[in-house]
C-alpha cells in the first residue's frame, strides 16, 4: 500500500493539529471575532438587544480617566515586575547551576509559588501584609513593617510587585537552569585559561549564549505582567482608591460591574492590540542578540 | 505501521472527545418556549434557583425537602454563590450559556433596569397586597411588579453597650451632639469609638455616602436630578453636615482603616476592642460566633441635631424574580407562593432564614430569633424612625468608584471639595452611559 507523500502528510497534519486547531477556534478565536463585534455597540451583556454606536465607545475610552491611569499602573508595574522577576529568576539560576548541596530540592522550593493559583497567592499575601507585617512590626518596630501595607499607593504598588516577582521568578528560574546547564564547558575553561574573571566570562560568554531564553522568559514575565489580573483582585481588588488597578480588572469591571459590556469588549480590543504590539517588539529586539556558539 | 497506529488512536480520541462535548448539553437547560403548563401534565417538573446568600444555603436545603414532600412532582435544584463570589457575573455566566435559572435573586432598582428584559410581571400574585410598602418601590417599574422581596436589612452604628456603659454614657446619642460628646467619652476611657472596614468599597460608597443622600429634603428626585446630569451635590448643605460625622468617624478609627476588611472591622468589634461599627443585621451570626449573648444595639448615624438624621437605614437588599423564559414559570410562580402565604414559607422566613420580614402578615413570635440588632430596627421600623436604601438607585458601578474616591479622602489624598467634585462628575459621566 503506497498512498502519495503529499496526502499522507496531510492527513497527519490534520490528526495531529486537527483537534487543537478547532478547540482553538472555537474557544478562542470565536469568541474573539464576536467580541469584536460587540465592541461596536452598546449592550448591557442582559438585554436582548445591543445597539450599533459606531466608533462611539472608542472615543469614549479616550476620554475615560480610570482607563488612562490603569494603563499607566500597569506600564509602571510591568516595568517593575518584568525587571525584577528575570533578575531573581536568574540569580536563582546561576545559583542552582553551581555544585550546592539539596540543589534538587532548593529548585523545588523556588519554583513552588507557581504550581499555587493566583487567586490563592493573593490571599495569602494579603493576610501576610495586613496581619503579618503588623504583629513582626509590632513586636520588632522596624518602620519596614510599620507602614500601612496595601493601605497606600506605594505600599500596595510594591506589595503586588513583590507578589508577583515571588510567584513568577520560580517559573523564568527553571528556563534560566535548562539554558545555562547547556553552555558549552569548553568554551568556559578557555576563557578562564585566557584571564576571564568570573564576571567577564558571565557576560561575554553565558549571557550572549542564553539569549534565547532570555527572549522567552522575557516574552513570558512582560504578557503575564500586563495581563495582571487574579493577584490583583485577590490581593487589593485595585484599591486603595483604585491606584493598583490593572488594566484587566478595569475591563473587567466596565464589562461586568458597570454592566458595560460594549465599551469593556473595545478595551479589550485596544488592550489586546497593545500588548501584541509590545510583546512582538521585545521578542523582535531579542532575537536579533540571539547568537550561536 | 507504528505512526499509523498512532493516527489511528489520536482521530479516535479527537472523536471522543468531540463527542462527549456534544452530549452534555441537555442537562438543566431551559431553551425559551411558550410552554407553561409544566406543571399540571403530572411530569417532574425541575425547578432551577440560583440565589446569592450563602447565610441561608443550609436551611434551604431543608426547605427543598419539605417542599418537595408537599409538591411530589416538583425537583427544587437550588444553587448558591455568593458572598466573596460575583453573583452577576455568575448569572450572567448561565444565561450566555443557555442554562437560565427559573427563579434567581435581583437587587431592585439600577439591577432591575438590567435584567427587566428577563423578568416575568408578578404584579397579580397573591402575595403582593401582604408586601409593605416601601419594600415594593424598588422592584416596581411601569406599574408592574416584578419581584418578592427576601426580607428587610437595617444598618446604623451597632454600638457594644457594655463599653457605653463603662465609659459612663448613661442615654444612647441619637443626635450629632450626643454622638461627639459619647466619643470623647469613650477616648476619655481609653477605648476605640469606631472599627471602620474602609477596605470594601460598599462600606463607604453604598452605606456611608447614602447617608448623605437619605438625609436630603426629597431624596428621590435629588438623586434623579443627579442622573439627568443636573447635578446638586457641590455646595449642598447636607453633604456640608455629612462631613461632620464622616470625620469623625475617620478621627477616631481604628488603626489602618484602608486595610482593614469585613471580617476584621465586625471582628474588632465583637471582640470587644471597639465600641461602634457601622454594619447592620448581617453581622448578628458572625458576632454570636465570638462573643454569644452580646449586649449590643443600633445607633442612628446623625449628621446634625435634627430629627430625621436620627433614622437608621432600611431596605430590601434582595428580591426573588422569576424567568420570563422559563418553561415552568407556573411552578416558579407557585413555589414563590408557597414561600409567601404557606405556614411553612413563613416560618423558614424568619426561623430558619432569620429574615426581618418584610410581609405584613408575618409575625415575630420569639425576640431571640432574629437578635439584638434586628430587634432594634424592628422598633425603629415601628416607631417610623427609618430612611430608605437610596444607593440602589445609583448608576450601576458607581458606588464602587464613590467608595474609592471615599478612600482617597480617608487617605489624605484629597479634601472634601475634591472628593464632592469628583463624586458629581462620575455620577455625570455613568449616568450618560
Amino acid at each position: 500500500m503506497k498512498s502519495s507523500g503529499w496526502s499522507k502528510s496531510w492527513v497527519q497534519q490534520l490528526v495531529f493539529t486537527g483537534p487543537v486547531t478547532l478547540a482553538f477556534a472555537i474557544i478562542i478565536a470565536l469568541p474573539f471575532f464576536m467580541g469584536m463585534y460587540y465592541s461596536f455597540t452598546e449592550w448591557n451583556g442582559v438585554s436582548d438587544n445591543a445597539t450599533f454606536v459606531g466608533l462611539d465607545n472608542f472615543v469614549k475610552i479616550f476620554n475615560d480617566q480610570t482607563f488612562i491611569n490603569s494603563f499607566t499602573f500597569t506600564t509602571k508595574f510591568t516595568i517593575a515586575a518584568v525587571i525584577l522577576s528575570n533578575l531573581v529568576g536568574f540569580m536563582l539560576a546561576l545559583l542552582l547551576t553551581q555544585p550546592v548541596k539539596s540543589k534538587n530540592l532548593l529548585r523545588t522550593i523556588f519554583f513552588m509559588p507557581n504550581v499555587i493559583g493566583g487567586l490563592l497567592l493573593g490571599f495569602i499575601w494579603q493576610f501576610i501584609f495586613v496581619k503579618g507585617f503588623a504583629a513582626v512590626g509590632e513586636k520588632t518596630g522596624w518602620s519596614l513593617f510599620n507602614l500601612p501595607w496595601l493601605g497606600d499607593e506605594t505600599t500596595a504598588f510594591w506589595g503586588v510587585v513583590i507578589v508577583t516577582v515571588w510567584s513568577t521568578s520560580g517559573y523564568l528560574m527553571v528556563i534560566y537552569i535548562s539554558a545555562l546547564i547547556n553552555v558549552p564547558r569548553d568554551l568556559i575553561e578557555a576563557a578562564s585559561i585566557d584571564g576571564a574573571t568570573a564576571m567577564q566570562r558571565l557576560r561575554h560568554i553565558t549571557v550572549p549564549l542564553i539569549m534565547p531564553a532570555v527572549t522567552i522568559a522575557l516574552f513570558l514575565a512582560l504578557s503575564w505582567s500586563f495581563k495582571s489580573f487574579d493577584i490583583i483582585l485577590s490581593l487589593t481588588k485595585g484599591g486603595p482608591y483604585n491606584s493598583t488597578q490593572s488594566v484587566a480588572l478595569n475591563i473587567y469591571n466596565e464589562a461586568f460591574q458597570n454592566n458595560n459590556m460594549g465599551l469593556g469588549t473595545a478595551k479589550a480590543l485596544i488592550f489586546f492590540i497593545v500588548v501584541a504590539l509590545i510583546t512582538s517588539l521585545q521578542v523582535w529586539v531579542t532575537k536579533r542578540k540571539e547568537v550561536q556558539a | 505501521m507504528k505512526k499509523s497506529l498512532i493516527s489511528a488512536v489520536s482521530a479516535g480520541l479527537a472523536i471522543a472527545m468531540l463527542a462527549g462535548c456534544s452530549t452534555s448539553n441537555n442537562g438543566g437547560g431551559n431553551e425559551p418556549a411558550g410552554n407553561n403548563g409544566g406543571a399540571n401534565n403530572g411530569e417532574k417538573v425541575t425547578l432551577n434557583i440560583f440565589q446569592f446568600k450563602v447565610e441561608i444555603a443550609d436551611a434551604l436545603n431543608r426547605l427543598k425537602a419539605d417542599y418537595e414532600k408537599e409538591n411530589p412532582n416538583v425537583i427544587l435544584n437550588i444553587e448558591t454563590m455568593g458572598g466573596g463570589a460575583d453573583y452577576g457575573a455568575g448569572l450572567k455566566a448561565k444565561f450566555a450559556s443557555n442554562q437560565e435559572p427559573d427563579i434567581f435573586n435581583n437587587g431592585g432598582n439600577a439591577d432591575l433596569t438590567t435584567w427587566a428584559d428577563k423578568l416575568e410581571d408578578l404584579s397579580n400574585e397573591p402575595w403582593q397586597s401582604d408586601v409593605i410598602d416601601t419594600a415594593k418601590e424598588g422592584i416596581t417599574r411601569d406599574g408592574k411588579n416584578y419581584g418578592l422581596p427576601m426580607g428587610i436589612e437595617g444598618y446604623g452604628l451597632i454600638y457594644n453597650k457594655d463599653l457605653f456603659k463603662q465609659a459612663g454614657i448613661e442615654t444612647p446619642p441619637k443626635t450629632l451632639t450626643e454622638l461627639k460628646a459619647a466619643v470623647e467619652k469613650l477616648k476619655a476611657a481609653k477605648i476605640t469609638p469606631f472599627s471602620n472596614g474602609y477596605q470594601e468599597f460598599w462600606v463607604l460608597g453604598n452605606h456611608t455616602f447614602n447617608v448623605a443622600l437619605a438625609n436630603q429634603d426629597d431624596p428621590t428626585s435629588f438623586i434623579k436630578g443627579l442622573n439627568e446630569g443636573k447635578g446638586g451635590l457641590v455646595g449642598n448643605p447636607v453633604i456640608g453636615n455629612w462631613f461632620n460625622l464622616f470625620d469623625m468617624m475617620i478621627a477616631n478609627s481604628n488603626k489602618n482603616p484602608l486595610t482593614t476588611d469585613y471580617n476584621t472591622q465586625v471582628t474588632l468589634f465583637a471582640s470587644g476592642k471597639t465600641a461602634m461599627m457601622q454594619q447592620g443585621n448581617w453581622t448578628q451570626v458572625q458576632i454570636d460566633g465570638i462573643t454569644p449573648n452580646m449586649n449590643i444595639g443600633i445607633l442612628p448615624m446623625p449628621v446634625d441635631d435634627s430629627e430625621k438624621s436620627g433614622n437608621i437605614f432600611v431596605g430590601v437588599p434582595n428580591y426573588w424574580v422569576v424567568n420570563k423564559n422559563s418553561k415552568n414559570k407556573e411552578a416558579a410562580k407557585d413555589f414563590l407562593n408557597w414561600l409567601a402565604t404557606s405556614e411553612t414559607g413563613k416560618n423558614y422566613g424568619v426561623n430558619e432564614f432569620k429574615f426581618i420580614p418584610a410581609l405584613k402578615s408575618v409575625e415575630v413570635k420569639d425576640q431571640k430569633v432574629l437578635g439584638a440588632i434586628a430587634n432594634d430596627i424592628l422598633q425603629y421600623s415601628k416607631d417610623g424612625k427609618t430612611s430608605g436604601w437610596y444607593f440602589n438607585q445609583m448608576p450601576e458601578g458607581l458606588p464602587q468608584e464613590v467608595g474609592a474616591d471615599m478612600q482617597a479622602y480617608v487617605a489624605g489624598k484629597s479634601n472634601k471639595d475634591q472628593l464632592v467634585k469628583s463624586i458629581q462628575d462620575k455620577w455625570t459621566n455613568m449616568a450618560k452611559k
